[in-house]
């Protein structure tokens, strides 16, 4: 929902301050005397941002770090048959040996406790 | 003047099949999990969410072997309905308190029930 916002901040911030400094430096070159200047790459002054605030952190969890919580939240679950069965391509049913209903309570764990994830249902 | 229905009401339907009914029954059963926290709150509960979600399994457990279509249809209707009594608060802490009687968290014993009992209570 920010995010949009955000981008579209940003690119009309961009806009504009690529062509403000294109405009002081040749007021520069005009008044000043003819020793060559260097004169800097547009580089952005500070630039107007809208009101948008993220405090949250940069991105979401890597696929590494999502196998690893939900294989520790697994292996402590006692009804699967053995914890060396859990692999990322292991299934709840045929190769964990747990029913339907452990399911639900499997997928609702990988929610709530420490993950924020949300996954989709299946029926 | 359109009724509208109280919150939490479900419009009761019969299941097409076996994978109809099964599909029913995990979202009731997903939603009674996830309600578990709320119900210890509301009703003040002197367990761990972890015992109320048991109980839940249990009670899904009881009736594994169901093996009519039109039976299950019943039980799902009535899960649905506790879940609403529920959640709408129209229950009382005892209501709930009655499914852990095994907790035996209530006071059992008032009175002396036999004669040696209150005899030897000195209770005369």
């Amino acid at each position: 929902m920010f995010r949009s916002a955000v981008l579209r901040s940003t690119a009309a911030a961009v806009r504009t301050a690529s062509m403000r400094p294109m405009s002081t430096t040749a007021r520069r070159a005009a008044i000043a005397a003819a020793a060559p200047r260097i004169t800097l790459a547009a580089a952005p002054r500070a630039v107007a941002w809208q009101a948008v605030r993220c405090y949250s952190a940069a991105g979401g969890l890597e696929k590494k770090d999502v196998y690893e919580r939900i294989k520790l939240l697994l292996s402590g679950f006692d009804k699967v048959n053995d914890p060396s069965n859990i692999t990322e391509k292991a299934h709840f049913a045929n190769d964990l040996g747990l029913d339907s209903l452990d399911t639900v309570e499997v997928v609702m764990a990988i929610e709530e406790v420490r993950t924020p994830l949300l996954l989709p249902r299946h029926p | 003047m359109a009724i509208t229905p109280t919150q939490f009401a479900i419009t009761t339907r019969q299941s097409r099949n076996w994978k109809d009914a099964q599909h029913q029954v995990l979202s009731t059963y997903r939603k009674w999990i996830r309600a578990a926290p709320e119900i210890q709150t509301m009703y003040s509960v002197p367990l761990p969410v972890s015992a109320i979600r048991t109980r839940i399994r249990q009670e899904f457990e009881r009736n594994r072997f169901v093996n009519k279509l039109s039976a299950v249809d019943v039980l799902i209707f009535r899960s649905h309905a506790d879940y609403q009594e529920t959640m709408n608060f129209w229950r009382q802490t005892t209501h709930i308190m009655s499914y852990f009687k095994e907790e035996s968290l209530h006071r059992t014993k008032d009175r002396p029930t036999n004669f040696l009992e209150g005899f030897l209570e000195g209770r005369n």
